[in-house]
């Protein structure tokens, strides 16, 4: 035994061995708790699962009213790729009049369909025949997957993600993610040491930092657990918790997790992790069809998604790409042809713009508040809910094009300077009340004030229909042809004011039918019609098409209520569907993560209008653009069918709106200033040039003129309002509630007894 | 009173039209030459109306077909043939109780053709079967509306109605529906 003489050295030598048997404790006992918990907290890993939102999926069947351009069209917005032959889900083939189309299979709520190879033939304007290939089966009808338009993530953390499974993912992005950023992985214990020895040389080399040694496990850790911090004590845990790690999980779940946890790229407050929404983001499609240099791409980002930005820096990310497409070449993961290839080809990231992700941010936002009283908070955005909506991305397209193509035009027409002018519209289903379009703001991608929902403007004339109606519900009263006076109004009103409102024109204009009194929007009538049925029916009559509390004072009658688009549309939409009110929804099925239906919203409807009345009402709102202040929308709409709509305008033009219906959609649009100055549009002028064309874009259809059960047609002299015959020039066919006709005929009619049964003799003679 | 009416004198005209056409295609009788009784087989299927008829003028815009013309069923009122997949597909989740998807398919038959009265039908049946008087009631009367006065269906919503209205507690007002769908079952064209 080696005796040490000197007292200090013994000391020093016990002194150190005790320290060290400390330090050796209390490292294991860090260790220990840091491994429970990296155990605990890596089985509590609960993905922060924003939920989807989809738009409505096209219906394809024989029949549809969708040329095969369009169709085409719409398979370039799902992602679908065009190619000369099918070579998986998600691409198509077009020749002339035929596409053939390899579908992607989706779980849809009522069932999944899986993927199918099909042949459309199209006859110009529809689809004529829909064959399965193969089989040469006819395939009655079938659905495309339907587009995925934003999700629904957490304020706080701004975290969006779709969730991958590792054996879903195309094998060759995780080889070539190891290849770039861990070639050890699937060897290492959770650190390399031959990595760090290497990216230490590197950086000798270099005299600073340009290579980190951080295996893939490291950078989940410091995703999932650490702060972003460069010190070294946060360095220090890394490795442990690394190491602890890799003794507790298999390889394949840290990939996953990876996989899933990666930080790829920034949207606004929107952070965008793991490939899967990275795949969307950038592409626009899912992960199963990526091609190698897209696969690359996504994986030259994993280095810097800021620095890596490929929309900001194109050219940098371009040859970050062909590098990593060399090092995939290089390590046998592609072939030499399939390089080349690869490297000819464009980066295709796809416009910010045009990614079907937080596309429509007026829309979302709806559906984000009709949510909000559905489900609570943290399961919309951490459950990973599936959101089906009742989005037409045709309709909205066409929408955004219209605002987008008019303003410049209508700010022009006034010498107004550009941008100065702001819109929003609406578009809905008649039948079911389902919101297909809705833009909030002329720059129709930003997400900020929603006018479509918040901007509660005076309506105008839009209220003057529910006037008329309420007076056509007293068929004993009045009909289309009553005569009204258009004669001037002094009100003495409660506070002692006085109130003489005037027409548009300023004129007066004597006598006019009711109907001409609508279709010419003319105020006086109006007001006195309203005073004649009381304000609190036609208070009634507005809540009855679905809009709560307005104000009862006279100057309801001719729109003194504010209200948003959306309000007017919920309105419009009751007369548009004969008096059924259905509340407009934008949410049609809710289904759970793994494709468990959860919720369905079925179509509503409740008869609150009377059917026959508003068919009088629509009637004369056809007129409206027949020959009254929306005239200007016959040269666009499609001639021989017939729309209902009106104008509105506000006090010295601050507003223009149009709101109107054919027989299977509601549009409404509004046109003003932000800082509500005027304008120098009235409806007619402004709202209107928007809605006829959307009207015509959308292929809307025109009004069903069937006549209802309880109404019929007469023959009616414009002059007296008495009924016409053959004797009688200039005669009107009027609708009228069956058993309301006038009895009496007027002085044209032929003087002999003029009843259906002397023209039944008549035929007969 | 009057639409009763004017469904008669259509017929008249129709009839009349009938006997112009027999007039038209007949003519050998009028020769006087004996012609052979007609083989089944041989007989035209399609008799081409005469070129003018009396036009009729309005008060009545539309004549109403006869009772005869009216579809009872949806494949014969020609739904295309995707809606008639999913209608099928409809009955057949009602039949299995599956009421939810039943709703769905209808709803998205009717996306295709939304004026079609017996979706409407179809899903006022499922709703009330699902016991959703409300909008079992709301969805008939829609059909009716679309209905373009077919009979079969008017007396076939009037009973559904009726049903619902008896869910509802309101017995008074399902007889009441109960016999608008009799009268129109006994005599279709007639009943108002």
């Amino acid at each position: 035994m080696v005796r040490i003489k000197s007292p200090f050295l013994r000391w020093l030598l016990i002194g150190l061995a005790v320290a060290f048997s400390i330090g050796i404790a209390a490292l294991s006992i860090y260790l220990v708790r840091l491994d429970g918990e990296v155990r605990v907290r890596f089985a509590g890993v609960r993905w922060v699962l924003p939920a989807q939102v989809y738009a409505a999926p096209l219906e394809l069947y024989p029949g549809a009213p969708i040329s095969v351009d369009v169709l085409r069209h719409e398979l370039d917005r799902l992602g679908y790729r065009s190619s000369d032959d099918l070579v998986g889900p998600g691409t198509y083939v077009a020749s002339g009049n035929e596409l053939k189309i390899d579908t992607r299979a989706f779980a849809f709520w009522d069932g999944p369909q899986s993927e199918m190879r099909i042949a459309i033939r199209g006859d110009g304007k529809s689809l004529a025949n829909i064959r399965a290939m193969g089989s040469d089966q006819p395939v009655d009808l079938l659905r495309l997957d339907p587009m995925l338009i934003g999700s629904v993530y957490p304020s706080h953390s701004g975290e969006d993600r779709i969730l991958v499974k590792l054996d879903e993912v195309p094998p060759l992005l995780p080889a070539t993610l190891m290849l770039v950023e861990d070639r050890n992985f699937e060897h290492h214990i959770g650190i390399s040491f031959r990595g760090i020895l290497r990216a230490a040389m590197a950086n000798v080399r270099a005299g600073h930092t340009v290579q980190g040694a951080s295996t893939l496990t490291q950078q989940l850790i410091r995703n999932l657990f650490l702060s972003n911090e460069q010190t070294f004590k946060r360095k220090i845990t890394e490795m442990f918790m690394a190491l602890l790690l890799e003794r507790h999980v298999s390889k394949s779940e840290i990939l996953e997790a990876y996989l899933n946890e990666v930080w790829l790229g920034q949207d606004g407050a929107r952070a965008i992790h793991g490939f899967g929404l990275a795949s969307q983001f950038y592409f626009n499609k899912p992960l199963n069809e990526l091609q190698p240099q897209e696969i690359a791409t996504l994986v030259g980002i994993v280095k810097g998604p800021t620095v890596f930005n490929p929309r900001r820096y194109a050219k940098r990310v371009q040859e970050r790409r062909d590098l990593v497409l060399k090092l995939m070449a290089e390590a046998g993961l592609i072939r030499d042809d399939e390089l080349e290839v690869a490297q000819l080809q464009p980066l295709g990231v796809v416009r910010s713009a045009s990614g079907g992700v937080e596309r429509y941010p007026a829309y979302i936002d709806l559906v984000r508040r009709q949510l909000k009283g559905l489900y609570r908070e943290e399961d919309l955005n951490g459950e990973g809910l599936r959101i089906f909506t009742t989005l037409d991305p045709r309709a909205q397209e066409a929408l955004e094009a219209r605002i987008v193509a008019d303003l410049p035009d209508l700010e022009k027409s006034r010498r107004l300077p550009a941008d100065t002018l702001q819109a929003a519209g609406v578009v809905t289903s008649v039948e079911g009340g389902e919101v297909l379009a809705m833009v909030g703001d002329r720059n129709t991608r930003f997400p900020g004030f929603n006018r479509a929902l918040d901007s509660k403007r005076p309506i105008g004339s839009l209220a003057k229909p529910f006037v008329y109606l309420t007076a056509l519900e007293q068929p004993e009263r009045y009909n289309l042809q009553s005569i009204l006076q258009d004669a001037a109004i002094d009100l003495k009103m409660p506070n002692g004011q006085h109130w003489a409102p005037k027409n548009y024109d300023r004129q007066l204009h004597g006598a006019v039918p009711l109907y001409a009194a609508l279709a010419k929007s003319y105020n006086l009538p109006t007001i006195q019609l309203g005073l004649d049925v009381g304000v609190e029916r036609v208070h009634d009559t507005i809540e009855a098409a679905g809009f709560q509390d307005p104000p009862t004072l006279p100057s309801m009658f001719i729109g003194a209520i504010d209200m948003a688009p959306f309000d007017v549309a919920q309105m419009y939409s009751t007369l548009a569907a004969s008096g059924y009110l259905t509340p407009l929804l934008a949410i049609r099925e809710v289904q759970t993560k793994d494709g468990e239906p959860l919720s369905r919203y079925s179509f509503k409807l409740k008869q609150t209008l009377p059917e026959g009345p508003v068919y009088l009402t629509t009637w004369a709102m056809q007129k409206v653009i027949e020959f009254g202040t929306a005239r200007w929308a016959v040269s666009v709409l499609p001639a021989g069918q017939r729309f209902a709509g009106k104008t509105g305008t506000t006090d010295d033009d601050r507003d223009s709106w149009f709101a109107g219906f054919g027989a299977d959609r509601v549009a409404v649009v509004w046109v003003g200033r932000d800082d509500n100055k005027p304008v120098g549009l009235d409806g007619a002028a402004g709202a209107l040039r928007i809605w006829g064309r959307l009207m015509r874009d959308i292929s809307a259809r025109g009004i069903d003129l069937t006549l209802p059960a309880n109404i019929e047609e007469a023959q009616i002299d414009p002059q007296s309002g008495l009924r016409a015959d053959e004797g009688c020039a200039g005669a009107l066919t009027i609708p009228f509630i069956v058993g309301t006709v006038p009895e009496a005929y007027a002085d044209c009619a032929n003087a002999r007894e003029s009843s259906p049964l002397q023209w039944l003799k008549d035929i007969f003679k | 009173m009057t639409r009763v009416f004017w469904i008669a004198l259509s017929r008249v005209v129709l009839c009349a039209s009938a006997l112009l056409a027999a007039a038209c295609v007949s003519q050998p009788v009028d020769t006087g030459t004996p012609t052979p009784a007609p083989q089944p087989e041989s007989v035209p299927p399609v008799v081409t109306p005469p070129e003018k008829l009396p036009e009729p003028q309005p008060p009545v815009a539309k004549p109403a077909p006869s009772t005869g013309d009216y579809p009872k069923t949806i494949q014969a009122a020609g739904a295309s043939a995707g809606v008639l997949a999913l209608y099928r597909q409809a009955q057949a989740s009602r039949s299995a109780g599956k009421f939810d998807a039943a709703l769905g398919q209808l709803e998205r038959a009717l996306r295709i053709e939304p004026r079609n009265p017996f979706i409407w039908q179809a899903l006022a049946e499922v709703h009330l079967q699902a016991k959703n008087a409300e909008q079992a009631t709301g969805a008939a009367q829609k059909s009716s509306s679309y209905a373009r006065g077919n009979p079969y269906l008017e007396a076939g919503n009037w009973r559904l109605i009726g049903a619902a209205r008896l869910m509802l507690g309101d017995a008074p007002g399902a007889r009441h529906a109960n016999a608008r769908a009799d009268e129109l079952a006994a005599d279709p064209a007639t009943a108002p």
